[in-house]
């Protein structure tokens, strides 16, 4: 008996500082969890309800079938079609450029690193307007290509222009995010490849893109859904086949204040940038199980 | 460091080796490297055979790593010539010159397996699935990594990644393999295990290295020769037992040896020893034969180990025991020689007829094991 008592003794002081703990916790923790749910849950839930909603009040999934068949439903290809094509370009000039400054002094890298994050201070709206310039038929972009054949060259509302336009409100995300990555490969393992007999290519292609390559798949992520949801740049400088989910859902609610087909486009937004993510999560660990396999 | 001492013995075996060498694996011509107007390696010029193990032993900034660094091609000497066999390498990049590296800090890739960072270099050589993989569980099972290729090198310890290591750099039987502080990143009992496990597998496989470590016990136990390097100069280059025995200069005596170093003057020849007349104590020291002029002002050099402890006015000096430690099966002692204001002398004798604190002693020595240096030879 004595000795479940000593056993016991020193428990309750800790249980309850525990407990006082936990309690601080919570408090702590209250603004964020109201925070979240004043801005978060409640306007998904609230977007949910509405895509469901019939005029009527009733359930319905008439707005979902609105916004996947005809127009709706190629605005919604289309919008794919360009993210993929922003994520990937943006991947390929991040990579390039990211690249070219985790291999600069840091002091030269930090400057790099400001020339290629402070356009994004500048107001979304003022960039697009300056390619619009740069991109226009008398712009400065034509103006030195004038003695290319075929000049002007059609570089604004069309889907080239918007890309060009999501590519560069994208960079300064893929470029960040692969800097990163690049910073904390070893250089010193590209050494080691090279002792072996390992040429540059080898390298690059077995040691360096292997090691970056989580964060090549988190940036071309981040582009793709960035882009799924931008409105501006797409809408300013892509034509009427340039159409782009964002700018639907705009006009839905400011032209025809139809707040339920906006919702459900909303929704399916919601729906695919969750998809890109499950897609990225199993590309990675069935390539990670599938070197597992090999190698046993 | 008693530890000296009591390592020579398997010296003598590991010089021994050295006399089976069959041709030239690598060798060095005037290789200079400057920083600015820092000389790291100045006109270091060697031989290395085949089938041998060398070490750059030194302390940091003495030129070994960067001498390594320029024979791997990682760093371009300023002038002198490199030749791998009869290939010169001087300007060739390091994956062109086929040589094995073992670094310090492993660098196994942290995304491939412990087989597949083994067959790494063996993909790079074209050579066929079945062969790589014969070639690399015979190369594992040689570093008792049997069982661990699947794995990858963060599940591993620091021990078992070095051993990676190492096979990743002999699995493709470079003619060299150089190895820059191997096992500085481990515990000491790990390193000296680890130390019999490369030395076994360099003898086994017949391979050659060149090793660098500031540690001069595991460059005594690793290799057959031991260039010792000093301010990007090779003092000298030697199989262990002449370092410890015949140093060319009063820094390998005094860096290998701890040797005592005792001031005096030459003052007269026989057939085949030098006597010397010790500065204060005015004894006289037995030499073996040395080609210097009488009355050259020296420095005697014996390792305390190499001194022994008589009767008062037996040896060639006498003093007082001033301390005296016991470290098993050895006694360290301080002995404070009579006349002048010298150092205290360190004497290393066997423990059981050890001297005590306090007792008066007579120092003798082998005339053997008396090396000599001008003073103006200073170091």
């Amino acid at each position: 008996m004595a000795a479940t008592l000593t056993a016991t003794a020193p428990a309750p002081p800790r249980k309850l500082l525990a407990s006082r703990r936990t309690r601080v916790g919570i408090l702590y923790a209250l603004p964020v969890v109201v925070y979240l749910l004043v801005l978060f849950v409640y306007p998904i839930f609230s977007t949910l309800f509405l895509s469901l909603k019939d005029t009527d009040g009733a359930l319905t999934l008439h707005w979902y079938a609105d916004a996947l068949t005809g127009v709706n439903l190629s605005v919604l290809f289309t919008t794919l079609r360009i993210s993929a094509e922003t994520a990937v370009l943006s991947l390929v000039f991040g990579f390039v450029l990211a690249n070219a400054i985790s291999r600069l002094k840091p002091l030269w890298a930090g400057v790099a690193m400001l020339i290629v994050v402070v356009p994004h201070f500048i107001s979304a709206l003022v960039r697009t307007y300056g390619w619009i310039i740069m991109l226009g038929d008398k712009g400065l972009v034509n103006e030195t290509m004038a003695w290319a054949p075929g000049a002007p060259f059609q570089l604004l509302y069309n889907e080239l222009g918007v890309v060009i336009g999501t590519t560069s409100m994208m960079l300064p995300y893929t470029v960040l995010l692969l800097y990163g990555v690049m910073r904390g490969v070893d250089r010193r393992l590209l050494a080691a490849a090279a002792s072996m007999g390992a040429g540059r290519v080898t390298i690059f292609r077995r040691i360096y893109l292997p090691l970056v390559a989580p964060g090549l798949a988190s940036a071309g992520l981040l582009s793709f859904i960035l882009s799924l949801g931008y409105y501006i740049t797409p809408a300013l400088m892509g034509g009427p086949n340039q159409t782009m989910i964002a700018t639907l859902i705009n006009q839905q609610v400011m032209k025809e204040n139809q707040w339920n087909g906006a919702a459900a486009q909303g929704v399916i937004l919601l729906l695919i940038t969750f998809a890109g993510l499950l897609l990225v999560k199993l590309v990675t660990s069935l390539g990670a199980s599938r070197r597992k396999r090999s190698a046993s | 460091m008693a530890e000296h001492g009591v390592v020579t013995p398997s010296v003598k075996t590991a010089g021994a080796t050295s006399a089976t060498t069959t041709g030239k694996a690598l060798s060095v011509v005037a290789l200079r490297k400057t920083y600015g107007d820092v000389v790291a390696v100045d006109e270091a010029s060697m031989e290395i055979a085949a089938g041998e193990f060398v070490t750059f032993l030194g302390a940091s900034g003495s030129g070994k790593t960067t001498t390594l660094m320029m024979i791997a091609g990682f760093c371009e000497p300023d002038s002198g010539t490199i030749t791998v066999g009869d290939r010169d390498v001087t300007r060739l990049a390091p994956q062109k010159r086929n040589l094995g590296f073992v670094f310090q800090q492993y660098l196994l890739f942290p995304h491939m397996t412990v087989q597949e960072n083994v067959a790494f270099p063996l993909t790079l050589r074209g050579v066929p699935k079945n062969e790589i993989r014969k070639r690399v569980g015979e190369t594992l099972e040689i570093a008792g990594l049997s069982g661990f290729g699947g794995r990858k090198p963060r599940e591993l310890s620091g021990g078992q990644q070095q051993r990676v290591a190492l096979c990743r750099a002999l699995v493709y039987r470079p003619p060299v393999i150089l190895m820059d502080e191997p096992l500085g990143a481990l515990d000491k009992k790990l390193r000296d295990q680890l130390q019999v496990e490369i030395k076994t597998i360099q003898q086994e496989l017949g391979l050659t290295v060149i090793y660098v470590t500031h540690d001069q016990e595991e460059a005594l136990v690793l290799s057959d020769r031991i260039a010792v390097m000093r301010n990007g100069l090779i003092e000298q280059f030697d199989t262990p037992r002449e370092l410890f025995e015949r140093p060319k200069t009063p820094f390998v005596a005094d860096f290998l040896g701890a040797a005592n170093f005792l001031p005096g003057r030459i003052e007269q020849h026989t057939d085949e020893h030098t006597l010397v007349r010790l500065d204060g104590s005015g004894g006289l020291l037995k030499a073996r034969r040395h080609d210097l002029a009488s009355g050259t002002a020296v420095k005697a050099a014996v390792q305390p180990g190499r001194l022994r402890a008589c009767a008062p006015d037996d040896g060639f000096c006498t003093g007082t025991v001033e301390v005296a430690t016991y470290v098993g099966t050895l006694v360290r002692a301080g002995v404070r020689i009579d006349g002048g204001d010298a150092p205290l002398l360190r004497l290393e004798v066997p423990a059981g007829r050890g001297p005590v604190t306090g007792e008066r002693v007579g120092i003798s020595a082998d005339p053997e094991d008396v090396n000599l240096f001008p003073t103006e030879q200073d170091g």
